[in-house]
């Protein structure tokens, strides 16, 4: 019964002072320490500071706030772009599988000229009262399109209420600056190009068609683009292939993956560039160009998002393959 | 011979001091208690099923859940299990981060613990607000690391989720520059008051022998005069390189209990000073980035990591058959096995020692139900 | 008030009858508002010490707390169980608040008096004794285990720490030679106005012991076992809910304030205090009132330190500290109050002490003499007495406090 792996210096006996004498002293004690904290609390500064262990420590609620930390994390919300109305998400279904308690229910959004899957979510349904707040959903998105809200005062009477759709979940992106400005300005930069990237590849209203944002057009395409005729037809025309590399993907590999798609696209003819395994591979896009000269170069041709960092007989290939699908398609 | 008749009397599972839902049956003669029976399993969430099910990684916020208190110590223990089983290296930072964490955590859990069982012994609730204070300037701290008060969800596998920064270790020292002054009222309220003396000394007796035969482990097993402490005898994380002691208490009632959790609050304090000088700083990294954290398999085998949590050892028993998720999963919680030896610490004592014998066990049901 | 009314010409049974009215009414109105005022005064001390605000919302710094709260228990459902006997279930608050607005009418409010009685001191014991009549009807009425054993607890404490309590007040008697409270309070308006009890030896034992015995009374902390919340739920109170809860809610802290308002009376010298001669009238009147209530809010003040502070003791603790530790105690400053008025009034029987030291004191002429020789002796007593039972207990506590198993086999076989 010896646990002698301690040694004896790391141990001690605490003191129990069992043979003192006692005649009340440790009570009068305690009731001096009592007597001095109410003192405090009544005559001195409300304890404001981590380091204060005297006066009232406690925050008048509803009209005092504690700072929420940026990293707080109490109910998932998505985010969508204030400039385009887009939305970030691309229903890549991340964090429908991490999701511990499985209270995620993304629905993919579908072409409705082609049927095919467009890289934006028609339907997103989360269940707040279920949800364990993890935080896992935001950790996973590649895409920077689901975040922890700092909006902690949901209790409702309506029960089904909490099971919370697209068009309640979403919030601008300039929302979520202010409340987290440091992580957001983290990724800000990439999951804008993302954004770019993936807006390019939703045909019509998708992408940006739920919620109370304003609709009626993008407005940086609109702008960006007065000679290319009206906006929704700019982003109404299909996207090319190319928009959609694989960013770890080597260049040479890239350039073959290209010119395969193109030799597809030219066998299946027709103005309807295939986005559909564009889309399937989605997850792990990110635009090759940065974000303006994407959008302004748009409207010029599907092709239009290469980067200028491929090198140059890349470059020279792509032309001919581009040829070759204007002449297929009679531009 | 005059007999008097037995009264049974249900305590719990609703009743203000039984922390949680937990019932004794309780077979009292007048007020001296003859028999009881510890009725629990109201709190019952499938836990170690869900582990099964889960993958890895989805497993750690369950574990926030065991003991709500020290969500930081579950997530510690089962990270630990986990990259024991995987053979995951920690970076030196991250495992600095997890012992300041643990650290913070056995502070606030042991303010509380002990402010409910004073408040279990009639001391209306002022040694448990004065913990709640403390306790509340730790949760602050957490919720900014980890973005949540109690359901840190901190650990990853090979780190920690987020790096602590200047701000943290700022407050951490003015924190820390306010808890002695805690620790002396604390003790100044009632270490030496003589109706607490009344109450505590000799009430509640858990002699050694019965203490190991239990299995019982934490400060209820240091209190019976057993100097074990995980962080000493298997040293994890960086335990090795701090210097602390292992408050032992001789009789194993419940002022003994008391008394070593106030020590253990002093030792802590002295870990996490050292702690804060030997951080080292960022380039290491808090996490390895090696680490695959959503599709982690692990090898075939199976791996049991223990830590020394405020309330024993907690252990996370995992058993992988290389897929991404366990294929047996079993939690040693400490408040479970503790609780075992409650009726033969409370027979033949009052009912009103029974509520104090059950507020020094320190349980928290979410960790003895699972 | 009644021969006012005559003289105004109402017939002498109807100016009786309506003085009594509002003299009820007056008492029913002061007891509850100071109830009210009471359980935001404590609840406000208990928070600041706990570093914490308390009720500020309802009012000004939530003085208005107490209203809401009575109007909420008093909408809430009064549900009785169903297998209780309903009309004791019924009954026992009631007669818990009976018996402690009894005790209000002998009660002065500084300088006024409702009703003189003679044996003032003697009605509130006896008033105070009705209120485990009440406790044991909640405990057995609800047909509740806890409250069973709350019912038992209440009893067997308030008969326990009813002996000690009267004790206690004897010395007081014995110094005042009367037991009406008017006496009381106007015997100690020597030196000034400051010639309470509680400065002299006896008194201020009488005052530790008769305010430590009536925390027990009143179930306070650490003595309120037969409402322990952590143990026994709500103890007799268990099953009841609104009204009900509300009536004895309302008696617990009236009887609180009653015990305030009687050792103020008792010890510290009532609405006695320096300015309330020199003023008269109505002045001194009102100035008397404020001593009075200054004197009874800071003794609940204490009280709520107490309970902010110490654990409660349990029930074998709290039966032995009231018959090893109050009871000794209390009997030896009786005797020490012996020798207080034998050597400050007694001179014909011991013609020695008047050569001495002169006659006994009367009110303006104070013997100096005696009544030094009277402190140090009664001190001297009081402080050995104190000494030896301290000691006693120590040897006690530090033997067993706890049943052990040969007892506790012993009790049941």
């Amino acid at each position: 019964m010896t646990l002698s792996h301690l040694a004896t210096e790391d141990v001690f006996v605490v003191e129990r002072n069992d043979a003192d004498f006692r005649a009340g002293q440790g009570m009068t004690k305690g009731l001096g320490i009592v007597f001095r904290k109410f003192r405090k609390a009544l005559f001195g500064k409300p304890n404001s500071d981590r380091a204060d262990t005297e006066g009232q420590f406690n925050v008048q609620y509803p009209e005092e706030r504690l700072a929420m930390p940026e990293a707080y994390r109490n109910m998932p919300i998505l985010l969508y772009d204030d400039a385009t109305g887009h939305e970030l998400c691309t229903s890549c279904f991340q964090c429908e599988r991490i999701c511990p308690p499985q209270v995620i229910h993304i629905t993919q959004a579908k072409d409705p000229a082609t049927g095919k899957p467009v890289p934006a979510a028609a339907k997103f349904v989360l269940e707040y009262d279920t949800c364990m707040s993890c935080g896992y959903c935001a950790e996973v998105c590649p895409f920077d399109a689901i975040k922890m809200d700092h909006d902690f005062e949901l209790s409702t009477a309506n029960h089904p209420e909490l099971d919370v759709d697209y068009n309640r979940l979403l919030r601008p992106v300039s929302y979520y600056e202010t409340i987290a400005p440091t992580m957001w300005s983290d990724v800000k930069e990439q999951a804008m190009k993302k954004l770019q990237n993936n807006i390019k590849r939703r045909p019509g209203d998708i992408g940006r068609d739920h919620g109370q944002k304003i609709k009626g057009g993008a407005p940086v395409a609109a702008a960006a683009t007065p000679a290319a005729g009206a906006a929704p037809a700019a982003a109404a025309k299909p996207r090319g292939p190319v928009a959609a590399i694989g960013k770890n993907m080597p260049e040479d590999k890239t350039a073959k993956l290209l010119a395969i798609r193109a030799a597809n696209a030219a066998k299946r003819g027709g103005g309807a560039a295939d986005a559909a395994p564009v889309a399937q591979a989605a997850p792990v896009v990110e635009a090759v160009a940065d974000a303006p000269a994407a959008v302004s170069a748009a409207p010029t041709g599907p092709v239009a998002a290469i980067g200028q960092n491929m090198s140059e007989d890349k470059r020279a290939k792509l032309e001919a393959i581009r040829a070759a699908k204007r002449a297929e398609r009679g531009e | 011979m005059l007999k008097t008749e037995e009264l049974q009397i249900n305590i719990g599972p609703q009743h203000p001091s039984t922390h949680g839902v937990f019932r004794m049956l309780v077979t009292v003669d007048g007020e001296t208690l003859v028999d009881l029976k510890p009725v629990f399993g109201y709190l019952h969430r499938n836990h170690e099923q869900l582990g099964e099910v889960n993958t890895y990684l989805q497993n750690m916020p369950f574990t926030d859940r065991l003991d709500y208190f020290n969500s930081m110590v579950n997530n510690h223990a089962y990270a630990r299990t986990i990259e024991t089983l995987a053979g995951v290296e920690v970076p030196e930072r991250a495992q600095y981060i997890r012992v300041i964490m643990d650290e913070l955590s056995r502070i606030l859990n042991h303010a509380t613990a002990m402010g409910f069982m004073l408040g279990d012994m009639g001391a209306w609730q002022t040694a448990l607000l004065w913990g709640m204070r403390e306790r509340e300037k730790i949760l602050d701290m957490f919720e900014y690391v980890s973005g949540a008060r109690m359901m840190c969800n901190y650990c990853r596998f090979g780190g920690v989720v987020r790096d602590i920064d200047d701000w943290f270790i700022t407050e951490l020292k003015k924190l820390m520059q306010g808890l002695p002054h805690y620790f002396d009222d604390f003790e100044g309220l009632l270490l030496n008051s003589e109706i607490l003396l009344a109450r505590a000394r000799n009430i509640g007796v858990l002699p050694k022998e019965l203490a190991l035969a239990y299995s019982v482990t934490g400060p209820v097993l240091r209190g019976s005069g057993v100097a074990y402490d995980i962080r000493k005898a298997e040293p994890y994380a960086v335990y090795d390189r701090f210097k602390f002691k292992v408050p032992v208490g001789t009789v194993g009632d419940v002022y003994d209990r008391f008394l070593v959790r106030i020590a253990e609050m002093r030792e802590s304090y002295k870990i996490l000073e050292q702690a804060l000088e030997q951080l080292p700083d960022a380039t290491g990294g808090f996490i390895n980035p090696k680490v695959k954290q959503q599709s982690l398999k692990a090898p075939a085998g199976e791996a049991y990591a223990r830590v020394e949590s405020p309330k024993g050892e907690l252990g996370f028993y995992v058993v992988s058959d290389g897929s991404g998720s366990a294929y047996r999963y079993k939690v040693r919680a400490p408040s479970f096995i503790n609780l075992s030896a409650l009726a033969d610490m409370c027979k033949g004592y009052t009912i009103a020692d029974v509520v104090v014998i059950l507020g020094s066990i320190d349980i928290v049901m979410g960790e003895v139900d699972r | 008030m009644a021969d006012a009314l005559t003289q105004l010409g109402f017939a002498s049974w109807l100016s009786v009858l309506i003085a009594s009215i509002i003299k009820v009414t007056l008492i029913l109105v002061g007891g509850s508002v100071g109830m009210m005022f009471l359980t935001w005064y404590e609840r406000r001390s208990i928070s600041y010490m706990q570093d914490r605000r308390g009720p500020n919302r309802v009012g000004p710094q939530g003085l208005l707390q107490p209203i809401s709260e009575a109007i909420k228990t008093m909408t809430k459902e009064d549900a009785t169980p169903r297998d209780a006997d309903k009309i004791v279930h019924f009954l026992a608050p009631v007669v818990m608040l009976g018996a402690t607005v009894l005790s209000f009418a002998v009660i002065p409010w500084g300088r006024m008096f409702p009703v003189d009685l003679n044996a003032a001191v003697l009605f509130v014991i006896a008033t105070g004794g009705l209120h485990s009549i009440g406790m044991m009807m909640a405990g057995w009425g609800s047909n509740n285990k806890f409250a069973l054993l709350g019912g038992m607890r209440g009893v067997a404490q308030l008969i326990s720490y009813e002996i000690p309590q009267v004790m206690a007040i004897i010395p007081v008697v014995l110094m005042t030679g009367s037991m009406s409270l008017q006496k009381i309070v106007e015997a100690q308006n020597d030196f000034a106005g400051l010639g309470w009890y509680v400065f002299s030896p006896v008194g201020l034992l009488g005052f530790a012991l008769f305010f430590t015995a009536s925390l027990a009374e009143g179930e306070r902390t650490p003595f309120d076992i037969p409402e322990a919340d952590s143990e026994i739920i709500a103890g007799y109170m268990t099953e009841y809910s609104g009204m009900k809860f509300a009536v004895f809610y309302l008696s617990n802290y009236m009887s609180n304030l009653a015990v305030c308002f009687i050792t103020a009376t008792l010890y510290l010298g009532g609405g006695n205090g320096p300015g309330v001669d020199a003023l008269g009238g109505i002045a001194g009147g009102l100035l008397s009132l404020i001593y009075f209530l200054l004197k009874s809010f800071a003794l609940f003040f204490v009280m709520v330190l107490i309970r902010a502070t110490v654990p409660r003791l349990r029930v074998d603790q709290l039966m032995s500290f009231a018959w090893k530790f109050l009871l000794p105690l209390v009997l030896v400053n009786i005797l020490s109050a012996s020798f207080w008025v034998a050597l400050l009034r007694w001179d014909q029987q011991w013609p020695k002490l008047t050569e001495w030291f002169g006659a006994p004191s009367t009110a303006d002429a104070t013997n100096w003499g005696r009544l030094a020789i009277a402190i140090v002796l009664t001190l001297l007593i009081n402080a050995g007495a104190v000494a030896l039972i301290m000691r006693l207990t120590n040897r006690n506590v530090q033997k067993h406090l706890y049943t052990t198993d040969e007892e506790l086999a012993l009790g049941l076989s």
